[in-house]
């Protein structure tokens, strides 16, 4: 929505210019362990594993790792550390290492793992010579070299794709006691304490350090790998850059005013996750730590790596990528992905760590958001343009103002006295409310949630016990712990009806500013002193009886909309799927809320950014995703508001926002030309909600990517490998947004020649062979998508005020012919918005086309849904000899079709089969 | 079921959908959705071509759920064509053409629920219920309008009379003009002739003064000499005429950043390059910089960068003056203080005058000056007579209304409060708003023109041009008129940032043949 850098607006209003303020956030240098550890890079590595203490138990094999001290001839052992190594199933192994008798527990994340990753077989496959190889039921092996401690896995191929510890980069920093200053004759005890151990400054700001350092690294290399890709959120490319010179990417969820582009900053979310891919295999490695985190890429086909570097590790092999992820606190905990297709390791991420449950429909289709629609007047206003202007769309938002000031589970009395009715007024046309809803409380003293909190213990302390304060929008805030059980039952509880007056299963709801965002705090967020709740147990008292705010940090949004989630299933007793928007994000949050880019600004460069950042994220689990369409600073102009429109239409999350202070833009207040376009935008959008909703579908059951890098479908063409300006929905459409000003052609990358793939214009039906790169003519209204060949996409062709009212329309069945003149595609239809498809009532249906006949079947016979729904027309694209009759047969029933035959593209069009959706059908060709 | 379209279908639900004839109550058989205007178009007897012509059609095909046409005449009565209109009569009430994407969706939208003929709600016939309340409503309007064109003959005739006046007042006004200017050319004939003698007889005090002043001046700069020498003679302690770099550094004077020693770059700022100076170089090159300090010493000079720094208060109270608005009135009000400026000036050279000089001259500089008077005062009437004369024309350019119904609101000032603001609208002047919690006050627009639009030009009044945003644009402010019986500023919103919205009512606005006054009476059946 937006960030603090309002309250700045008064001191800056001279001769302020737009962008971050860099010196609010930590470079490296200035973040103690990440300059400490960065720095750290032994020739060999101190930790070696005790081959006598291996044993195997189930999928777990766990050994002693020691580290020893490396600079004298003496065998001394300096610490005691616990590996283990998990097989997991699908292809994916884990590495946990932890102190093996840590001063306290350290910091394990909690939330991001979908359950218990299940196990699969593990076996040794042979010990000697210092070396153990290890294997799972697939055939996936592990290679453990004892000293220096090294892992290799090893692909069904044979090849090793993953090597840790190859630059003896592990590092678990032991947690110690504290030695007080004592007397000279003892300064030797106090040398061991490098400066910042104990407590560390950033601008104003102290952090108290109470465990001292607790950092964790571990190096992952990638032989063979051209480029490695993940760790959103950044505004970089999607293929990630050398960080030799300049800092690491940063993972640390932050509310960063006007964030800037082509950056490495941290942002509002962090997904520790890294997937390497070449010619050869795709791989990946899961850092399971919610911890401030580092990662430094060197990438040995890059010119900036010192060639002599390479010489030095690989042997002169050029094709390689080095990841190193350093973490403030927590344990060293790894999920090794072993692929060997993109996709592979994109699902074995989502296997861990969840795919989005099928969102209710009307999320897939337009929202409308401002900060503010300032009253219910203006809702109304805007509820009745949308019609008047005839703009398709499903929600309307309401941001921070239409509170009792900025008291959340309020509204203000004078501007939103009649929620209910406001609301029904929107449902009437089958349009939704969101409300936003974020984690600070006001500190005002008769506000329930405040007296709740503070009587009962609910808020983050700060370092000394007490609820902390910081500063956000309602100005003095605390903020809710989620982490503690009853605090998180308490806020669910909020959601429900009766404490949230005004709302019903329509309204839906935004949890922004949840990184968490103080403004007063040290890089805009809360201290790393700050305690959050731990479970209490025997011998945690003192340090070990809470977490600290630096070992949870990237995880705290995750809490908080999870809660929320919870409270949204309550309300409607698990009958309504809940709709959740976020700004913070981590891996896991795809399992409750679409995640948007925050708050971008009307310019080209944000709209361009809109697709690498969303794909980076897609590739790490989050496919419901979008920025704010139009630019959420500034002002679009007409030209720059089209194309963010007609982007915005094919990315998952569809939603246009804007500033408080920047002029409104609503479609119909540009000239009527550009609301034409607009409003084309939108219908494009709603023609293809059956397939959006298809795609998420699929989503929820195979956890891949809904928006797709080129490289995940033709993963052996390298010129897809880097490219982040085009993407593919499914597998189904390719898309090539236009996001530069004035031009009349764009370059378009149409990938599959080997395949001899086709690719439908989905505006001409005009097929193209793909053959790399072509130049399409593009006009302002011209948005470049294409159909693949051999695809089958559903459309509804009647545009209506809002997508529910949509649901028994007919369908327009768009068929692509392949060289081989078949094609085939599939449509999920079920109520939109319940539960109810867990009780198999949904249909999943496929399409096949012949040329001498088209199927419509369901794989599943016990999955059904009474669609009103039937075939209007089917288009049936790249057809060479045409069918002279056409017969439907439905049960027992049998019709002839009329067809015509569009000579100039080779479209034939079958008119009006009628068939009803809710049962199988075929039609048969004659020729 | 003459003209029935009816084509067999297959399954029950499209049966629902496509039966497609109705009997609308003007008894005139015609596909659904489709206005009687348009009936004749649809012969159940021929082919249907679509209205664009660019295709013929069986006339089955007409509103059979399946769109043929381009332009999407083929499906009047269903939701087929994304560019269709549905026709719903809505007897006794107006009747409507809706997007075709509305019939059958599941929401009422004609009054007389003919768009949901296939879909689940079941609509409730409306139409003679918002009927009789248009219909009141538009008795409503009617009466008002009746009564509030009674007061607008008023105004309308008040209206015209003040513009009469105003130019009745501009001829006199233009008459007045001439007449000063008359005066106010033979006050400086006079004036001039006046002075000229005043000047001959001054002229020889003149070139006495000139060399009174040169004496002074010559006197000073020998005082000036004097007094460096003897300084030079304080300071040439060896008296060899010769100042050396050790005779000044005991002087504290010379020790300019007063750190207690007289450095080297002390001594080239008052000894240029040389070692050591004579007299004469003393005179030209040390004194003039070393006198200001001498003078600091004294306590009678203070250095300059103290000074400056005094002076940037006043750029505090030029960026207030910014946020007042300024008017024609205000240039008058500082038109009339720079005069009074002047005439304080001259006196003050007249009182520096009297007394010197013999009685002749005495008596010619008092004729020359009581002339200046009265040309002065003679070209006051005249700026005065051309301010009426710029204020009247500006007011007789502006756009009363048609028939002036609206010149008597010029400068009435109208308010309305809401929780936080009071809100001020002058008519044809400007509008401000206030804070209730103290501040000062905004400009929400000057009057800016009528922007009503074509159709009816006099129902919304612009100002524009307020005090700027933050970040943003000018404020402005849209005034609508509407008629009443009172003349009242109704309600004032903020729809979008820094754009205000009035509502005003004025019997000036009640005029019985304007739009507004008829729209809700028409499109009856």
């Amino acid at each position: 929505m937006k960030s603090w850098g309002l309250l700045l607006v008064a001191a800056l209003a001279i001769g302020s210019s737009f962008g971050v303020h860099k010196n609010n956030f930590k470079t490296c240098d200035q973040s103690g362990f990440c300059k400490r550890l960065r720095s750290f890079k032994p020739e060999k590595s101190q930790y070696s594993l005790n081959l006598d203490t291996v044993i195997v138990h189930g999928n777990v094999l766990s050994a002693e790792v020691n580290t020893v001290d490396t600079t004298t001839q003496k065998r001394i052992i300096l610490w005691h550390y616990a590996l283990r190594l998990s097989a997991l199933v699908d292809g994916t192994f884990r590495v946990e290492i932890d102190e093996a008798d840590p001063l306290y527990p350290r910091y394990r994340t909690q939330l991001a793992l979908n359950g218990e990753p299940k196990a699969d077989g593990l076996k040794i496959v042979s010990n000697e010579n210092g070396i153990i190889t290890v294997a799972n039921s697939q055939g996936h092996k592990v290679i453990i070299t004892a000293e220096p401690l090294k892992l290799e896995f090893v692909n069904l191929a044979g090849d090793v794709a993953v090597i840790l510890n190859d630059n003896a980069q592990l590092m678990v920093e032991p947690l110690r006691v504290k030695k007080e200053r004592v007397d000279d004759e003892d300064t030797n005890l106090v040398e061991v304490e490098e400066e910042g151990t104990w407590g560390e400054n950033f601008k104003s700001h102290h952090d108290s350090k109470p465990r001292g350092n607790e950092a964790v690294s571990l190096d992952f290399s990638f032989p063979e790998a051209d480029n490695v890709y993940g760790i959103p959120e950044h505004t970089d490319k999607l293929a990630l850059r050398t960080t030799t010179s300049g800092d690491p990417y940063r993972l640390y969820n932050l509310d960063v005013f006007e964030y800037e582009l082509d950056s490495r900053m941290a942002i509002y979310g962090a997904i520790p996750v890294v997937y390497s891919h070449g010619p050869k295999r795709t791989a990946g490695v899961f850092w399971h730590n919610s911890a401030e985190t580092w990662v430094d890429v060197v990438n040995y086909a890059d010119s900036t790596v010192v060639s002599s570097l390479v010489n030095l590790v690989t042997g002169g092999q050029k094709r390689r990528v080095d990841t190193r992820f350093i973490s403030e606190s927590g344990i060293v905990d790894a999920f090794v992905f072993l692929g060997e297709k993109p996709a592979d390791v994109f699902r074995q991420y989502t296997q861990l760590t969840g795919s989005a449950p099928i969102p209710p429909k009307f999320s897939l289709a337009y929202h409308q958001c401002r900060w503010n629609y300032v009253d219910e007047a203006d809702v109304r206003g805007v509820d009745d343009n949308l019609d008047n202007y005839d703009i398709p769309a499903d929600v309307i938002w309401l941001d921070i103002e239409y509170t009792d000031r900025k008291k959340y589970f309020t509204w203000d009395p004078i501007k939103f006295p009649h929620p209910s009715d406001m609301v029904a007024n929107l449902t009437a046309k089958g349009r939704k409310l969101v409300v936003i809803v974020d984690p600070h409380v006001k500190r005002e003293a008769g506000y329930f949630l405040h007296e709740d909190a503070t009587e009962l213990g609910y808020y983050v302390k700060d370092k000394d016990g007490k609820d902390y304060e910081g500063w956000c929008w309602p100005g003095s805030s605390s903020y809710l712990d989620f982490f503690d059980p009853a605090v998180s039952k308490y806020n669910s509880e909020r959601y429900l009806f009766e404490n949230f007056p005004g709302t019903s299963k329509d309204v839906h709801l935004w949890n922004d500013m949840n990184e968490p965002s103080v403004f007063n705090g040290p890089e805009i967020t809360m201290p790393k002193d700050c305690r959050h709740y731990k479970p209490p147990q025997d011998g945690n008292d003192g340090l070990a009886a809470f977490w600290e705010h630096r070992h949870v940090h990237n995880e705290y949004g995750l809490w908080n909309v999870r809660s929320t989630h919870e409270g949204m299933l309550q309300r409607v007793d698990n009958k309504y799927r809940p709709f959740i928007l976020t700004r913070s994000a981590f891996s896991g949050t795809q399992r409750y809320g679409a995640v948007w880019t925050g708050d971008n600004a009307a310019e080209w460069g944000f709209l361009a950014v809109s697709v690498p950042m969303c794909l980076s994220l897609s590739v790490a689990g989050v496919s419901f995703c979008g920025s704010d369409v139009g630019g959420f600073f500034k002002y679009p102009e007409p030209e720059l508001m089209t194309r963010w429109y007609q982007a915005g239409a094919f990315q998952p999350f569809f939603r246009a926002h804007s500033h408080i202070e920047t002029k409104r833009r609503e479609p119909w207040l540009y000239e009527a030309p550009t609301t034409a376009l607009l409003r084309d935008a939108n219908r494009r959008r709603y023609a293809l909600i059956d397939f959006w909703y298809t795609l998420f579908y699929e989503h929820s059951v195979d956890g891949l990517p809904v928006m797709r890098p080129l490289f995940q479908e033709y993963p052996h063409e390298e010129d897809t490998f880097t490219i982040d300006d085009q993407y593919l929905l499914g597998d189904k459409l390719l898309i090539r947004p236009v996001v530069q000003p004035g031009v009349s052609s764009v370059p378009v990358y149409l990938p599959g020649a080997a395949q001899r793939t086709l690719w439908y214009d989905v505006d001409s039906y005009h097929a193209h062979h793909a053959a790399g790169y072509f130049t399409q003519d593009v006009t302002i209204s011209k948005i470049p998508v294409y159909q693949r060949g051999g695809i089958i996409i559903p459309r509804k062709e009647r545009i209506r005020r809002s997508s529910s009212l949509m649901a028994d329309d007919p369908y327009t069945l768009v068929v692509a012919l392949d060289v081989n003149g078949t094609a085939q595609g599939s449509l999920y239809i079920d109520d939109g918005e319940s539960y109810e498809y867990r009780n198999n009532k949904y249909i999943y249906a496929k399409f096949k086309y012949e040329s001498n006949a088209m199927t419509y079947s369901f794989p599943n016979e016990n999955a059904h849904y009474p669609t009103r729904s039937w075939v209007e027309r089917i288009v049936i694209a790249g057809i060479k000899t045409p069918p002279k009759t056409a017969k439907l047969h439905q049960g027992d029933k049998q019709l002839s079709l009329q067809m015509t035959l569009h000579k100039g593209n080779d479209v034939l069009v079958v008119r009006k089969p009628g068939a009803n959706m809710a049962h199988p059908w075929k039609i048969t060709f004659s020729y | 079921m003459i003209y029935s379209t009816w084509i067999s279908q297959f399954y029950s639900v499209l049966l629902l959908i496509c039966s497609v004839i109705t009997y609308v109550q003007s008894d005139v058989p015609r596909p659904r959705g489709v206005s009687l205007s348009k009936a004749p178009l649809y012969s159940p007897t021929k082919d249907f071509t679509c209205f664009d012509g660019t295709i013929t059609i069986p006339f089955s095909y007409v509103n059979d759920d399946y769109c043929d046409c381009f332009d999407g005449s083929d499906e009047p009565g269903t939701s087929a064509c994304l560019n269709g209109f549905f026709h719903c009569t809505n007897a006794g009430h107006r009747p409507q053409n809706i997007p075709s994407s509305r019939v059958n969706d599941g929401v009422c939208d004609c009054c007389d629920g003919t768009d949901e003929y296939a879909s689940e709600v079941t609509c409730s016939n409306t139409c003679e219920e918002l009927g009789r309340e248009a219909r009141a409503e538009a008795q409503r309007l009617a009466e008002l309008y009746k009564a509030g064109s009674h007061l607008r003959v008023e105004l309308i005739e008040k209206g015209n009379a003040k513009r009469n006046e105003m130019a009745e007042q501009l001829q006199q006004l233009e008459k007045d003009k001439s007449e000063a200017e008359q005066i106010k050319n033979e006050k400086e004939a006079l004036k001039n002739e006046l002075e000229s003698k005043e000047n001959e007889a001054l002229k020889v005090y003149r070139e006495a003064e000139e060399q009174e002043r040169q004496k002074k001046a010559e006197e000073e700069k020998q005082n000036n000499i004097k007094e460096s020498l003897e300084y030079f003679t304080k300071l040439d302690s060896d008296k060899d005429e010769i100042l050396t770099v050790g005779e000044i550094s005991v002087s504290s004077v010379f020790d300019k950043n007063k750190d207690g020693q007289v450095d080297e770059e002390e001594v080239k700022y008052f000894f240029g390059d040389r070692e050591s100076i004579d007299k004469d170089t003393f005179v030209s090159v040390t004194w003039p910089v070393l006198k200001p300090l001498l003078m600091m010493e004294q306590g009678m000079f203070k250095p300059a960068e103290e000074q400056e720094e005094l002076e940037p208060e006043p750029d505090a109270d030029e960026a207030a003056d910014l946020d007042t608005e300024y008017t024609g009135q205000d240039d008058e009000a500082s038109e009339g203080s720079d005069g009074a400026h002047e005439e304080v000036e001259e006196q003050e050279v007249e009182s520096e005058q009297t007394n010197i000089y013999d009685e002749e001259t005495q008596k010619l500089v008092a004729e020359a000056s009581e002339a200046r008077r009265h040309h002065t005062e003679a070209e006051r009437t005249v700026r005065e007579i051309e301010a009426n004369i710029r204020k009247i024309q500006q007011n007789l350019e502006k756009d009363y209304g048609l028939q002036q119904e609206f010149a008597t609101l010029d400068g009435e000032c109208h308010e309305y409060e809401d929780k936080e603001y009071v809100y001020r609208l002058c008519i044809f002047q400007r509008v401000t708003q206030k804070s209730k919690n103290g501040g000062a006050e905004v400009g929400l627009g000057n009057w800016g023109e009528w922007a009503g639009g074509d159709h009816n030009k006099y129902s919304i009044m612009k100002y524009t041009n307020g005090v700027a945003c933050w970040n943003g644009p000018s404020r402005i402010t849209t005034v609508h008129v509407i008629c009443g019986l009172e003349t009242k500023l109704l309600s004032v919103t903020e729809p979008f940032r820094c754009e205000y919205k009035m509502e005003f009512s004025t019997p000036a606005a009640c005029d019985e043949s304007s739009p507004s006054s008829q729209h809700s009476s028409h499109d009856e059946l």
